[in-house]
Order: structure tokens, then C-alpha cells, then sequence
């Protein structure tokens, strides 16, 4: 399935998983973590990144290419 | 306790559920509610991982660079570019549950006499697995043939969909529940996909690679800060590293003909006799 604007949603994905990933990383975000005290839930920060990377791979999968 | 995890970690037997239920029976001082028993577990678990790598070194290069090449070009060519796709589709879901659900599931259920329970369950899990395989092999006509024959005639591991590869990581949060096995669930989703049951032991292989790795760089500072023993530790990630390097070997020598019913039959009897053992001790 080849499409730009499909591509353009999974660059805007990846942003937003990149900013949920540094806001778990500085501890601003404490949603489902086991301990609401830790300075930094470094997991989760690395799960976000992980689907930054894979939404943007997606998208240059997604986007259509000059032959 | 190295050997034990090592050995039983990539068998479909579930390591979690040997590594609480055997402790309880022999009277092992390790406390499973102790703050460094699940970072010495993923001490334990890096040692399997780094046995993997060891074993599959020359392919993770290709995936590794067919990783960067597909994701760059945003097309597969080659196996291994397709093969790498396939292990980040299905280590996605597998991240997701470990990091929302793992330690509350693992935490709720952490009774030898749970893990004995699901022992039995995967067990079970194994030989349903295994019918329906054989249900697959009536269908196309491949009873009449060898076993290698028979294996010959399904598929490698860079021929499955990505959806199927999808559903595999996703089944590794079975093995949250001590007593599951991640090799068991994620070969038996491998031979539903159409796998021959030595590729389905290698896509489980390779799948749970980069799982116990990131898990094991965010939990081995924490045991390295909590004043425990290190030098042991180290020790019995080793031990847990050659063990595993052998299982692995074995395994995948064992699956060219073999099928997962003696692990299924070993699972039942073991969770049987744990639990009479458990009652009889409590």
C-alpha cells in the first residue's frame, strides 16, 4: 500500500511517540509505571524510541517512489 | 541456578516456571520477592542471549544490515532485509506487553504452585499444537512421506507474513504466566504459520534476542548498585550462556525430524509431580 499521506501520518506518529518517549525518559509522564517516584522510567523511553524508529521506517515503506 | 535457566530457557519447557518451582523444592535460599531476583534472572537471561548471538553471529550481520539498507531504500530485496522486518514486527508487540503488563502479571503469579500449574497448561499448549500440525500434514498429503520429507514441504522463517509474525511476538506475553514457555509459544505460533519446526526453533530463536537484551541493559545496573555478589552472579550468567549455546544446538539438530510432544508430555508430568511434591512439602 503505497501512499504520501499515509507516510506523512507515520512521520507524525513517530514524533509523537519520540515526545512520549523523552517525557517518560525525564519522568514528566507516569502512566502505567510501577514505581510513580522514579526519576526516569528509562523502559518505557526505550519502547517509544523503538516505535519512533519503526513508524519512520513504515513511512518510507509507505511513501510513493520514483521509478 | 545458571545452568538450570540456561538449559531450560530455550527448551519449550519455561525456564520462569523451573526457576520457581525447583528453588521451592530443593529449599534454594533465593527469595523470590527479593529486589535483585529478577535483575539476577535477567543476569541469567543475558547469558542465553549472549549464547544466541554467539550462535547466529554471521546472520545477525546480514539482518543487522538488511535492517539499515531496507529501512533506507523502503524496500525489501533479500531474505535477510525481509527476515529483519520480520523480527522488528514481531519484537514490537512483545515490547509493548513486557513493558505495560510483565511485571504485574509476573508478580501475581509468582507461586511455585501457580508455575506448576501452567506447567501443565503448556504442556497441553504443546501437544495442541503439534494436532493440529499433524491435522495440516493430513491435508497435504504428507503422511505417507518421511519425517524429513514432511519437514522439507513447509516453510522457512523469511517466508512467513508479517501479520503471522505479529501474532508470534504478541504470543511471547504468554510466558509472562511462569509455567508458559517463550521457545514453546513462539514455536508452536511458528509451525501454525506454516514453519518447519527447525525454523520455527530459529525465527524463536532469533525473536528472542533483542527481548532479553534490552531487558538486560535496563535491569543489570540495578543489580550491579544493590551490593549483591557480582563475581558469583557473572559465574552463573556464564554457566547459563554455555548451557544455553548447547540447548541450542541441540534443538535445532533435534527439530530437523523431531516434534515438541516429548516436551509436552515432560511438561505435564513435571507440573503433576511438582505440585503432588509441593503439597506433600507445604
Amino acid at each position: 500500500m503505497k501512499s504520501n499521506s499515509l507516510a506523512l501520518g507515520l512521520v507524525v506518529v513517530a514524533v509523537v511517540f519520540f515526545v512520549v518517549g523523552v517525557l517518560y525518559y525525564l519522568g514528566v509522564l507516569q502512566i502505567a509505571v510501577s514505581d510513580t517516584h522514579a526519576a526516569h522510567h528509562t523502559t518505557h523511553a526505550i519502547l517509544f524510541s523503538v516505535l519512533a524508529i519503526a513508524s519512520l521506517v513504515a513511512a518510507n515503506f509507505a511513501r510513493e517512489k520514483a521509478v | 541456578m545458571g545452568l538450570l535457566q540456561g538449559a531450560t530457557e530455550l527448551f519449550p519447557v519455561s525456564s520462569l516456571g523451573h526457576s520457581v518451582i525447583i528453588p521451592s523444592l530443593l529449599h534454594w535460599s533465593f527469595k523470590q520477592s527479593d529486589p535483585t531476583f529478577v535483575p539476577f534472572l535477567v543476569l541469567l537471561h543475558l547469558g542465553t542471549a549472549g549464547a544466541l548471538l554467539v550462535l547466529y553471529r554471521v546472520e545477525w550481520v546480514a539482518i543487522i544490515r538488511g535492517f539499515f539498507t531496507a529501512a533506507v531504500r523502503g524496500r525489501i530485496t533479500t531474505e535477510p532485509e525481509r527476515l529483519a522486518m520480520l523480527l522488528l514486527t514481531g519484537t514490537i508487540p512483545a515490547g509493548i506487553l513486557g513493558v505495560y503488563f510483565e511485571t504485574r502479571i509476573k508478580s501475581l503469579f509468582a507461586s511455585p504452585y501457580v508455575a506448576a500449574g501452567f506447567l501443565i497448561v503448556n504442556g497441553i499448549l504443546l501437544l495442541g499444537f503439534e494436532t493440529l500440525r499433524r491435522r495440516a500434514e493430513r491435508r497435504a498429503a504428507l503422511h505417507t512421506k518421511t519425517r524429513v520429507e514432511q519437514e522439507q514441504s513447509f516453510a522457512q522463517a523469511e517466508r512467513i507474513s508479517f501479520r503471522a509474525a505479529a501474532i508470534i511476538g504478541a504470543c511471547q506475553a504468554l510466558a509472562f504466566l511462569p509455567g508458559i514457555s517463550r521457545s514453546g509459544v513462539t514455536i508452536g505460533g511458528g509451525l501454525l504459520a506454516g514453519l518447519r519446526h527447525q525454523e520455527a526453533a530459529r525465527f524463536s530463536f532469533l525473536l528472542a534476542t533483542p527481548v532479553i537484551l534490552a531487558a538486560g541493559a535496563v535491569e543489570v545496573p540495578q543489580l550491579f548498585a544493590s551490593g549483591v555478589p557480582v563475581g558469583e552472579y557473572l559465574a552463573a550468567a556464564v554457566l547459563s550462556g554455555v548451557a544455553a549455546y548447547a540447548s541450542a544446538r541441540f534443538l535445532l539438530r533435534y527439530f530437523r525430524s523431531g516434534r515438541l510432544d516429548p516436551y509436552g508430555l515432560y511438561c505435564i508430568a513435571a507440573g503433576a509431580v511438582s505440585l503432588v511434591l509441593l503439597t506433600l512439602h507445604a
